[in-house]
C-alpha cells in the first residue's frame, strides 16, 4: 500500500507501550519509574517517554528525558549562554558543567511532572492521513502524537519512526 | 542484631519460589524463639548476604511476614519481631465486600481519580507485580451529611481487568464488578487495621488537623493465588464504624 493511502490507525502504537503517571507525581518519582521500568529492564522504547494523565485518564502531556533534565537544571532552559554552543570555549563549559545538578536540582525534583511535561495540544483521529500526523509532528517538534477517537477517547500514539518509515518509502520507490 | 543459623539455607533446586522458602525459614526463626519477641531482625543487606538471595526476595519475604503479623516495621529504626495473635480457625461468616460499613447510614461517594499509574514505593510488592506493570488507580471519598469520613485508594493491576478503567465505580462496588460482571471470583481477603496519624494531604481530604489520629485499613483481595486488588483506606475516628463478623470454623 502506498504511504499516501495509509491512515494513522495503520501505524499507531499501543499506549501501554509507555509508562503512565498522573500529573501530581514528582519529577523524582518519574525518574524512578524510568530507571526501574525502562533502564534497569533494558527497555529503550522510541522515544523514551512517559505519558502524563489527569484524574479521569485524559492525556495531559508527555514527559521525555529532555523535559526531565530541563526541569532539574534551569540553566538548560537558557540556550543563549555561549558556553552551551558547539565549539565554545571548553574551560567555560567545564565551569558551567561543575555547577550543574547541584542541591537545587534535588529540590527541583520534588516539583510535579505537570510543571515540566510537554503538554499534549495536538491530536489526530484514527482515519486521518499519515501526512497530517507528519505535518503536526514536524511543525511542533513532537516526539509522540496522541490518537483520539471521536475527539475524546485516547486509543493510541503515533511515533516519528513509523511516520518516517512509511513516508520515506516513497522516495526510494523507483 | 540476630544472626540466624546458616544450616537453614535456600535450596535453589527446589521448585518453590525463593521468597516463599525464605519466608518459611524466617518464620521458623520466630516460632522457635531464635528471634524473640521485640528483637530487631538483620537489615535487608545482611539477610541478602546470609541467605545469598536478592533484595527483592528479602523484601517479598519480610513484607509477607509483616502482613501475617510476625514482624513490624518501625520507620527509620528497623524491623522487629512482634507478639502475634493467633487467628487460625477464624473465618468470615458473611460475604465480604471491600469494606463492611455500618448499615443504615447514607453515604455519598465522590470519585477523585480513576486513572493509570506505574507502581511506586512498595506498591509492586503489595500487589505482587513487576515494577513495569501498569496499575489502575481509583481514589474515592465517602461522605456522610457532606462531611468526608473515609478516603479510599484502590490499586488494581491493569491486566487483571482492563475495562475497569471505564467502569462506573460510584454505582457499583469493585467487588460486585469483579464477581458479577467480569466473572473474577474473589476467594480471599486479608484485612489489616492500624491506628496512625494523618499526613498533610490526608488531613486536608478528611477535614482534619494535621497529625490527627486516623484508622488505617489495608485490604488485599485474592482470586485463587493471584492478588487482584489492594485498597488503602483511612477513616476519621469520629464518624462511621466498620463491622466484621468472624466465626470459628
Amino acid at each position: 500500500m502506498m504511504a499516501q493511502g495509509k491512515a494513522v490507525k495503520d501505524i499507531m502504537v499501543d499506549v501501554f507501550s509507555f509508562p503512565h503517571i498522573p500529573y501530581w507525581f514528582s519529577i523524582k518519582q518519574a525518574i524512578g519509574i524510568i530507571k526501574v521500568s525502562l533502564l534497569s529492564a533494558k527497555k529503550y522504547p522510541e522515544p523514551m517517554a512517559i505519558l502524563v494523565f489527569d484524574e479521569k485518564y485524559n492525556l495531559l502531556g508527555t514527559l521525555g528525558l529532555k523535559d526531565i533534565l530541563k526541569g532539574l537544571e534551569p540553566k538548560f532552559l537558557k540556550p543563549n549562554s555561549k558556553s552551551q554552543l558547539p565549539g565554545a570555549d571548553d574551560s567555560e563549559l567545564s565551569v558551567l558543567w561543575d555547577t550543574l545538578f547541584n542541591k537545587e536540582s534535588k529540590e527541583a525534583a520534588e516539583r510535579p511532572v505537570s510543571d515540566v511535561m510537554a503538554p499534549a495540544k495536538f491530536f489526530v483521529e484514527p482515519n486521518d492521513p499519515l501526512t497530517k500526523a507528519a505535518y503536526l509532528m514536524v511543525l511542533h517538534d513532537l516526539v509522540l502524537l496522541p490518537v483520539l477517537e471521536e475527539k475524546k477517547k485516547f486509543i493510541g500514539l503515533v511515533r516519528m519512526v513509523e511516520i518516517f518509515d512509511e513516508l520515506s518509502g516513497a522516495v526510494l520507490t523507483p | 542484631m540476630l544472626i540466624p543459623g546458616k544450616d537453614k539455607m535456600i535450596d535453589r533446586d527446589k521448585p518453590q519460589k525463593l521468597y516463599i522458602q525464605l519466608y518459611n525459614i524466617l518464620k521458623k526463626n520466630i516460632e522457635n524463639g531464635e528471634w524473640s519477641v521485640g528483637s530487631q531482625i538483620p537489615i535487608e543487606e545482611e539477610l541478602c548476604k546470609i541467605y545469598e538471595v536478592s533484595k527483592a526476595t528479602v523484601r517479598f519475604a519480610v513484607l509477607e511476614l509483616v502482613r501475617d503479623g510476625y514482624l513490624m516495621r518501625h520507620q527509620g529504626k528497623g524491623t522487629f519481631v512482634c507478639k502475634r495473635v493467633k487467628h487460625e480457625g477464624l473465618a468470615m461468616s458473611a460475604g465480604f465486600k471491600e469494606l463492611m460499613l455500618e448499615p443504615g447510614i447514607a453515604l455519598h461517594t465522590q470519585i477523585l481519580a480513576q486513572t493509570v499509574m506505574m507502581p511506586t514505593d512498595d506498591l509492586d510488592l503489595k500487589l505482587n507485580v513487576p515494577k513495569d506493570n501498569h496499575i489502575i488507580y481509583i481514589k474515592i471519598l465517602r461522605l456522610v451529611d457532606n462531611d468526608p469520613v473515609l478516603l479510599q485508594e484502590a490499586y488494581i493491576p491493569y491486566h487483571v481487568c482492563p475495562p475497569l478503567l471505564e467502569e462506573d465505580v460510584v454505582g457499583n462496588s469493585l467487588f460486585e464488578l469483579f464477581e458479577k460482571k467480569y466473572g473474577i471470583p474473589i476467594t480471599k481477603v486479608k484485612n489489616y487495621f492500624e491506628v496512625a496519624y494523618s499526613k498533610t494531604d490526608e488531613s486536608k481530604s478528611l477535614g482534619l488537623q494535621k497529625d490527627s489520629p486516623i484508622l488505617v485499613l489495608e485490604q488485599y483481595f485474592y482470586s485463587g493465588d493471584n492478588e487482584i486488588i489492594y485498597i488503602h483506606s483511612i477513616k476519621r475516628p469520629d464518624r462511621l464504624r466498620f463491622t466484621i463478623e468472624l466465626e470459628k470454623k
